[in-house]
């Protein structure tokens, strides 16, 4: 890398971080107040049209956003993974109006209904939340949260069991190829493969765990437990007024529609 | 019977090179130093020759059998790899139960499995710790432990990478009587190293890479005495023949030795 | 000042049956490089940790004797404040990084930004850093997936990044090739050079012989032999505690031992080449051999 770009590395943190597009670059606290009170709504509203409403709602919003190429594809399996089983399980489990009948169990009229709606229910909650790790790096949530006045302990708490999740995984990868560099076998079927990573299970838990304690001290060795202000080498974009008025509107009307359910308004 | 590498490249899935057109051969009970700089493509090499990377150009053939037929563990039988850090190998809870484990995943009966152990841990000087968890020992030493592991199996060929680093004296000592009673056995090794002193005083043939190629494969002066291979692995002269040289002494010399002779 | 003293310290960590130090005493000064030498579990970490106060803060155990750090009794110091005097850095270089920033550079400002140092300043020092040990073409990459050796110039870099006066450096080129061994030990000595004080263990003797200034031998937790670099390489004793004495001077002992000793015994390549030409010169009154 040439020395004009080390200034170029260096002049992207001069200003706000910007992902490229009004939505990705909206403050994380408000995409996850819009998230939860699109999720609350299309689940309070009953019945399985709203939910999928709101499914597809995010899925254009990902597509907007420029995401559509990571999240559509992760949402596709997600309903074919989950979706349709907890669709066909209902459907099939059911009592009620049989409308095709298979041996022992059944379609019946009710199942289907019932299928439908449970698992649009369960997918708007997974696509939400798929949606919200798509469109916010974890990095910019704990920004977000430290303006708000949370400590950089607690984010780092939050950003570390996330790397956690990549490491641990990493380190298994290396601890089987080992197995497999003194002769274990760790190719072929399934059964071959977990009897192969039973056994380095509880280390990999070991190092990580011993690993710990010498982060800790690495840490302070950064000064992470002094007491001065913790400044930011990285910046939000300002959040703009009208973010916290869509998120507090999304919010009225979710509480909206689920006293106006409770109270049997519709 | 030995390692074959025939014009071997390897392009790793996210499309980086790592090695291209490398040829060596490792004969049975043949010792044989991989130097060059971090990134030259020395792991890549030894890992082809084990089997835990299949070539993705030429052919890796271990003992007459190609390893693309074979799986990673197969191959790893033959051709026994020693990890750099010893603790992505080591995971039971105490040294005899680590070294234990291949003879028992592999069904060996008692006896062969109780000479085979006891082998492995009297090469490796390991015989006071074997009932300490491997995690509670020092570092040297649980590289011992790490040795001994892969030297239990039957493997003709052994793999140790960097395994001077973090060792002191005496570990350096141990590791050099281990080496020759491997020599003596007919067990060929193959060690990826910096440390060019231990290169000097417990290797004859060194083979030097660079930027993914084998630029010097011989004796040791095909590698300390050439600048042109010295400059492009990146690999420096032992001190004292850095001395002679200065002196105009010629640049002959590889080790100590060579060099008291050459002083008047 | 004097950069760290101690006296009679016994330290046995909490977990273990035998001292890990046995009766160290030892005056370190300000502004010198001291390199510590020794078999494995000699003491050097312990004694690392010791200075740099997480023993006992952090490793219990049972501590005697007098530790001063800076004239200032061990005890008497504020834990933050002793972090932040002694910037230390430790073996195992996939530890010694946060784990929790997303680039090299913001890696490198992390100590910095729980300083509170202002954003430009901190870009203006991990500009300056980064060149300083030529890692411009890390900078952008993800710190967790570096290499070994990268991730050591990393840390070593943050460490320096926070600029303390007092840099305690556990093996730091353990991970790295000769090239880059010998890279990092510049950057030591332009740290030195610029007033600050070292406190480095390392394996690597021709490399400590070249640039420390005085050098500790521990063994079995006391230490053995301890003043300049010169002074205890050439101890006669110094195999006996388990460390090898420097290529060029275990030239001198065989030219000795084959009863052609030099006029003075060299530690460096720099000396050896001097004495080695001297005596040439001299012996064969002019007749010097050319290759």
């Amino acid at each position: 890398m040439t020395v004009t770009s080390l200034q170029e590395v260096a002049d992207g943190y001069r200003q706000p971080r910007s992902l490229g597009n009004p939505i990705l670059d909206l403050n994380p606290i408000t995409t996850l107040c819009v998230i939860v009170a699109l999720i609350v709504t299309g689940i309070a509203l009953g019945g399985w049209v709203p939910s999928l409403a709101v499914c597809l709602l995010f899925m254009v919003a990902a597509v907007v956003a420029g995401r559509g190429r990571t999240y559509l594809p992760l949402i596709l399996k997600l309903w074919l993974g989950v979706g349709l089983i907890l669709f066909l399980l209902r459907a099939l489990l059911t009592p009620g109006h049989v409308l095709i009948p298979l041996g022992r169990i059944a379609v019946t009229t009710e199942g289907i209904e019932q299928g439908l709606a449970f698992a649009c229910v369960v997918m708007a909650i997974c696509g939400g939340v798929t949606l919200f790790f798509e469109f916010v790096p974890m990095r910019h949530l704990t920004l977000a949260l430290e303006r708000l006045g949370v400590s950089p302990q607690a984010s780092y708490v939050l950003l570390a069991s996330f790397q956690a999740i990549t490491d641990l995984g990493a380190t298994a990868k290396v601890v089987l190829e080992a197995q497999t560099a003194r002769g274990v076998e760790t190719e072929g079927n399934v059964f071959m493969r977990v009897r192969a990573f039973f056994p380095v299970l509880a280390p990999v838990f070991l190092s990580a765990m011993a690993a710990t304690e010498e982060r800790a001290i690495a840490l302070d060795a950064r000064a992470f437990n002094s007491s001065t202000r913790h400044t930011s080498l990285v910046e939000l974009r300002r959040t703009r007024r009208w973010e916290p008025v869509l998120a507090v509107a999304l919010g009225v009307i979710a509480v909206g529609v689920i006293v106006g359910r409770a109270l049997g308004w519709f | 019977m030995a390692i074959e590498l025939h014009d071997v490249g390897f392009t790793y899935p996210d499309g980086s090179r790592a090695v291209s057109g490398v040829s060596l051969r490792v004969e049975d009970g043949e010792r044989v130093a991989i130097v060059g700089q971090n990134g030259a493509g020395k792991t890549t090499t030894v890992k082809l020759m084990n089997g835990l990377l299949k070539p993705t150009e030429g052919e890796v053939i271990v003992d007459g059998e190609s390893t693309a037929k074979r799986t990673t563990a197969q191959v790893a039988r033959t051709v026994g790899y020693v990890f750099q850090n010893p603790d992505d190998q080591l995971f039971a809870a105490d040294v005899r139960a680590e070294i234990e484990y291949l003879p028992r995943y592999l069904h060996w009966d008692d006896a062969k499995r109780e000479t085979r152990v006891a082998r492995a841990v009297e090469l490796t000087g390991i015989a006071p710790h074997l009932d300490i968890n491997p995690k509670d020992l020092p570092a040297a030493i649980r590289k011992f432990v790490a040795i001994a592991a892969v030297l239990v199996s039957e493997c003709r060929y052994v793999i140790l990478d960097e395994p001077t680093a973090g060792l002191d004296q005496r570990g350096f000592a141990l590791l050099g009587t281990l080496l020759d009673r491997l020599q003596g056995e007919g067990i060929a090794v193959v060690t990826i190293t910096h440390d060019m002193r231990f290169v000097v005083d417990t290797f004859s043939r060194v083979v030097a890479m660079a930027a993914g190629n084998v630029i010097a494969d011989g004796p040791l002066p095909a590698v300390f005495c050439d600048d042109h291979v010295l400059n492009r692995s990146r690999i420096r002269r032992l001190e004292v023949a850095q001395v002679a040289r200065d002196l105009r002494l010629g640049d002959q010399a590889v080790s100590i030795d060579d060099v008291v002779a050459l002083i008047p | 000042m004097v950069l760290a003293e101690l006296q009679d310290v016994h330290f046995t960590y909490a977990y273990a049956d035998t001292p890990a130090l046995k009766g160290v005493t030892l005056t370190l000064e300000q502004g010198m490089l001291h390199g510590i030498v020794g078999l494995n579990s000699s003491g050097k970490t312990t004694l690392c940790g010791l200075l740099r106060g997480i023993v006992p803060s952090f490793h219990h155990g049972e501590l005697t004797g007098r530790t001063t750090i800076l004239g200032r009794e061990l005890a008497d110091w504020n834990p933050d404040e002793l972090a932040t005097t002694i910037g230390c850095v430790f073996d195992n270089p996939f530890t010694q990084i946060s784990g929790i920033r997303d680039t090299v550079f913001e890696e490198i400002a992390f100590g910095l930004e729980n300083l509170g140092v202002a954003r430009e300043d901190i870009i203006t020092r991990v500009i300056q850093v980064i060149e300083q040990l030529g890692i411009e073409a890390l900078a952008e990459k993800n710190p967790n997936e570096l290499s070994g050796g990268q991730r050591q110039k990393v840390a070593f870099a943050s460490i320096i990044a926070m600029d303390s006066d007092v840099i305690v450096i556990d093996e730091p080129t353990s991970q790295l090739d000769p090239e880059a061994s010998e890279a990092v030990f510049e950057i030591i000595a332009g740290l030195k050079k610029l007033g600050k004080s070292i406190v480095l263990v390392e394996h690597k003797i021709d490399l400590v012989a070249e640039y420390a200034d005085t050098v500790t031998v521990l063994h079995e937790g006391r230490v053995a032999l301890t003043g300049t670099t010169r002074e205890v390489l050439t101890d006669p004793r110094l195999r006996s505690f388990g460390v090898t004495p420097p290529q060029v001077t275990e030239l001198a002992e065989r030219l000795a031992a084959s009863g052609r000793p030099l006029s003075r015994v060299p530690v460096t390549r720099a000396e050896a080449v001097e004495l080695i030409g001297e005596r040439m010169r001299e012996e064969v009154g002019g007749g010097y051999r050319t290759a």
